[in-house]
């Protein structure tokens, strides 16, 4: 799978990732501490902003695999930026990419348009709080504790990291940097059709 | 012995801390994870050297949190069934959502225990060469990781530099998140302009030295793989054992 | 070595040539430099010349490009990258790992060297070029200079047969780009390399090449002439005892209205500091009056925050905004995106959101960096026009030309302290305190002085 890549491309996928891993260090984390007493759901809201990252590479590279690259990749850079939340979130990474990858691949990465990105934001919030569910324990709370989480994780993934993620995007295009990738030949495309 | 820990092979402890997390999510009783996070602690006392200063620091936020699940496990309790223990205002707590509420704290507390252990104990460079030499990472990925943790100064400073122009220009609101969650999308576009392009750039020039992503046949920095790795696993198996086990000798 | 016949080159989704129909050859040990202005396509060729295109940008190549003896198509992916090595001119860009030991065994493994030889190979070319004590150092922690000879390094580790170069002294202060020139000839002579470089601008290079390539006339923009000075009476800027805690000491001047002053010294000596400091962008004591300036970084468009230039110079609320984009000269692409414009227009953008906003003193981080003959001209008319008008600029550069064109006062730095503040033509007459600061006499002064004699 990695032969069709370019090298450049990867190298792409890390950089975008240390830029998303400074703004969790530098931006999210202060004041964050206090949050903890609320409870699990207390960081639920925010948790599109980890999934960025897969819709964003996906939606500039359109290549298979580019959400999961890209969220292993992230995950590990974190690791090495010293979070200490640690190796767990390298397998979060893995699942959570591969939730965003599902969305895509249900559409056989011919659909880019924003409901297919919300999409992915949706898969990688169901593919994550799965994971969440068993490592987290989530059994012993109540249902509707449950499902408020998960809707909230839901709408986090679909706003954050769908409508987020093309926004950014977006904002990037116009500003005529990524020239030389996919998503520039594929825009100049529709244009002419 | 000290720096038993700091020289286990990064690939190897990254295994087994996963084995550890993942075996303790099927347990829902307080001792296992207590005794996993008590366990850790000691091998890191005993085997490696690290600033517990930092440790602490580390720790703290983990603690909150612990106490978030505490009372949240309590509140929100899917089985309330056994005889009552505590009894607050007019709220009963039952043995089972005790055990289960403690059980979910300690379990935070170990997870976060051994990410600690593998965070403050790993040098992230050796850690992706031992993804690629023992993992089978490919080489693509792993040099374009390290490639990008070695832009980590670069960019932090830009993302300064940015966030000072913009607060001259008095683009800066600092009122509440999502302000300042909506400000980061005008921080982050001249950053990741500047990543597509450093990117490249990047890119090209581990071209132009011969690097194509094929697996490699030497490397200058061996990972190895030895017996003292051999001891560190046995010894986190047999911890975790004790854990695992501990509900059939307690009580 | 290297033979070009007849070649074509255009990027795919795009339908004009970048160059066409280019035949010229390289011989063994030759120097070699191409020149032409941005956009004439001379990284283009040059990434022709070590197979990074047509590859990695799926361009449309038309004649044959020889690399040795061999069609360059008919070398599989990273098998010619040894014998063809290359330099780059981003000094920040171009490495991969922490530190330079860690480097240069990354390019060895690359080249499938036997875990046996590394070492020694390490060692050796670092004795050639005189860098061992910087083996276990971090790359991101030297100076662009350094981390120039450290790119050259890692491209002889390889024993390439030839060497090209791509812009490699466009980040380099001069006095450290005339350094690594002289030290890139020895080596030159001593491994007989073929050497291929592509430049801009070929003042500070004196005879190193033995051969011109022109890919497109240069069309002589008019070159700078030395400014009329537009110092008015009246002071503007009042600086007092600015300082920061750790590195600044205490710094006192005042500018005149219309004035154009440079701030120079030695790479680290605390000029980009200063400027913080003077914008209260970091903490610091003193005082300043006016209280609010003008800040263009080296990179414009970290200022910017919206989405059309026109929106950008309006944004700190000034009512001007008009007015600003023609006499600015950017009416023209009032509707773009900020990011989308030209650097010049970047810059343009910059100063006029500061004039907007009444910032009537404007600070500039290193506008002269990377920028071609062209470029720098631009700048000149700007800076010309707005002095004209009452603005007064501080200006931090390293080139001691554009310097000498455009200054009425130089104030020079060293170690985090100001020396003082002098007049322009004082400065360039007195070669020791230039020295001192790792600046180097303009040649515009020396040629002024002849006329003059």
């Amino acid at each position: 799978m990695l032969k069709s890549w370019k090298l450049k491309e990867v190298v792409l996928m890390s950089l975008f990732s240390v830029v998303f891993g400074i703004v969790y260090l530098l931006f999210l984390h202060v004041g964050n501490i206090w949050a903890g007493f609320i409870g699990p759901v207390a960081y639920e809201w925010i948790f599109g902003i980890w999934f960025i990252v897969s819709i964003i590479c996906m939606y500039i590279i359109r290549k298979p695999g580019a959400a999961v690259i890209s969220e292993t990749i992230a995950a590990a850079i974190e690791v090495l930026l010293g979070n200490a939340v640690g190796p767990r979130l390298i397998l979060a990474g893995i699942i959570q990419g591969l939730g965003a990858e599902a969305a895509f691949a249900a559409t056989r990465y011919r659909r880019f348009d924003i409901w297919v990105l919300m999409l992915a934001g949706v898969g990688a919030s169901v593919f994550s709080f799965i994971y969440g569910y068993f490592l987290g324990g989530f059994t012993v709370f109540s249902t509707g504790y449950v499902l408020l989480m998960l809707g909230i994780r839901i709408a986090s993934g679909a706003v954050i990291a769908g409508i987020g993620g093309k926004a950014v995007v977006d904002g990037l295009l116009a500003t005529g940097s990524l020239r030389g990738y996919p998503i520039t030949r594929a825009k100049k495309g529709e244009a002419r059709a | 012995m000290k720096s038993a820990l700091h020289n286990m092979n990064p690939a190897a402890k990254f295994i087994v801390v996963t084995i550890c997390m993942l075996t303790m999510a099927f347990f829902f009783n307080p001792w296992t994870p207590l005794l996993m996070w008590i366990g850790v602690l000691l091998i890191q006392l005993l085997f490696s050297r690290i600033d517990w200063k930092v440790w602490i620091l580390f720790m703290i936020p983990f603690v909150i949190m612990a106490f978030g699940y505490f009372w949240t496990t309590l509140v929100f309790a899917e089985d309330k069934s056994g005889p009552v223990v505590l009894s607050i205002w007019s709220i009963n707590i039952t043995e089972v959502q005790m055990n289960h509420a403690l059980s979910l704290s300690f379990r935070v507390l170990a997870f976060s225990g051994l990410s600690l252990l593998f965070a403050l104990t790993t040098n992230p460079v050796s850690f992706i060469l031992s993804l690629m030499q023992q993992m089978k990472l490919s080489p693509k990925i792993a040099y374009s990781i390290l490639v990008g943790y070695q832009f980590l100064p670069v960019l932090k400073d830009e993302f300064v530099q940015i966030q000072q122009a913009h607060r001259l220009r008095g683009a800066i609101q600092e009122k509440n998140a999502i302000h300042r969650l909506l400000h980061m999308r005008k921080i982050l576009l001249p950053m990741l302009a500047g990543a597509v392009r450093k990117a490249e750039r990047a890119a090209f020039a581990m071209e132009a030295r011969g690097f194509t992503g094929e697996k490699r046949t030497s490397f200058y920095k061996v990972i190895r793989v030895g017996r003292l790795d051999g001891y560190l696993v046995g010894l986190f198996m047999l911890l975790l054992i004790i854990s695992c086990t501990s509900v059939l000798y307690i009580n | 070595m290297i033979r070009f016949d007849n070649v074509s080159f255009r990027y795919p989704d795009e339908e004009e040539w970048i160059f066409e129909d280019l035949s010229f050859s390289v011989e063994s040990g030759e120097r070699v430099v191409i020149t032409g202005p941005s956009g004439s396509g001379k990284t283009t060729l040059l990434y022709l010349c070590n197979r990074l295109y047509p590859e990695n940008c799926d361009g449309i190549v038309k004649g044959s490009v020889t690399l040795f003896t061999k069609e360059s198509q008919s070398y599989s992916p990273g098998e010619v990258n040894h014998r063809i090595a290359t330099v780059f001119q981003d000094p920040d860009a171009q490495f991969c790992m922490m530190t330079v030991e860690e480097e240069l065994a990354f390019t060895l493994e690359n080249l499938n060297v036997e875990r046996e030889e590394m070492d020694g190979r390490i060692q050796d070319v670092l004795d050639l070029t005189g860098l061992t004590k910087f083996r276990h150092s971090i790359i991101q922690q030297l100076s662009g200079g350094q981390k120039q000879r450290i790119a050259v390094v890692c491209a002889l580790i390889m024993e390439p047969k030839i060497l090209l170069l791509d812009e490699p002294i466009s980040h380099l202060d001069p006095y450290t780009a005339k350094q690594f020139i002289s030290w890139l000839d020895e080596l030159q002579q001593e491994r007989s390399l073929t050497i291929l470089a592509i430049e801009h601008r070929l003042d500070l290079w004196g005879g190193f090449f033995d051969r011109e390539i022109q890919l497109e006339q240069i069309n002589d923009v008019n070159p700078m002439s030395k400014r009329i000075s537009s110092k008015q009476e009246g002071q503007s800027l009042e600086v007092a005892n600015v300082g920061t805690e750790s590195f600044l000491n205490d710094v006192s001047f005042s500018l005149n209205r219309g004035e154009v002053a440079i701030l120079a010294g030695p790479n680290g000596s605390g000029k980009s500091t200063l400027l913080k400091a003077l914008c209260k962008l970091i903490p610091a004591h003193g005082t300043v009056r006016p209280k609010h300036l003008g800040y263009v970084p080296q990179s414009p468009e970290f200022l910017f925050v919206t989405k059309t230039v026109r929106d950008e110079i309006a944004f700190g609320g000034g009512t001007d905004a008009d007015e600003l984009l023609s006499r600015l000269h950017l009416a023209a692409v009032a509707d773009a995106h900020p990011f989308a414009v030209s650097h010049g227009q970047k810059r343009r953008v910059a100063i006029a959101s500061m004039l907007c906003d009444g910032r009537e003193i404007i600070l500039m981080d290193e506008p002269t960096s990377g920028q071609d003959a062209a470029s720098m001209v631009e700048l000149f008319g700007l800076i010309d026009e707005r002095a004209r008008e009452g603005t007064t600029f501080l200006i931090v550069t390293h080139d001691m030309e554009f310097a000498f064109h455009v200054a009425d006062s130089v104030l020079l730095m060293k170690g985090g302290s100001l020396t003082g503040k002098f007049d322009a033509a004082q400065v360039w007459r007195d070669e020791k305190l230039l020295a001192e600061h790792h600046l180097l006499q303009p040649k515009g002064w020396m040629e002024h002085e002849v006329c003059f004699a």
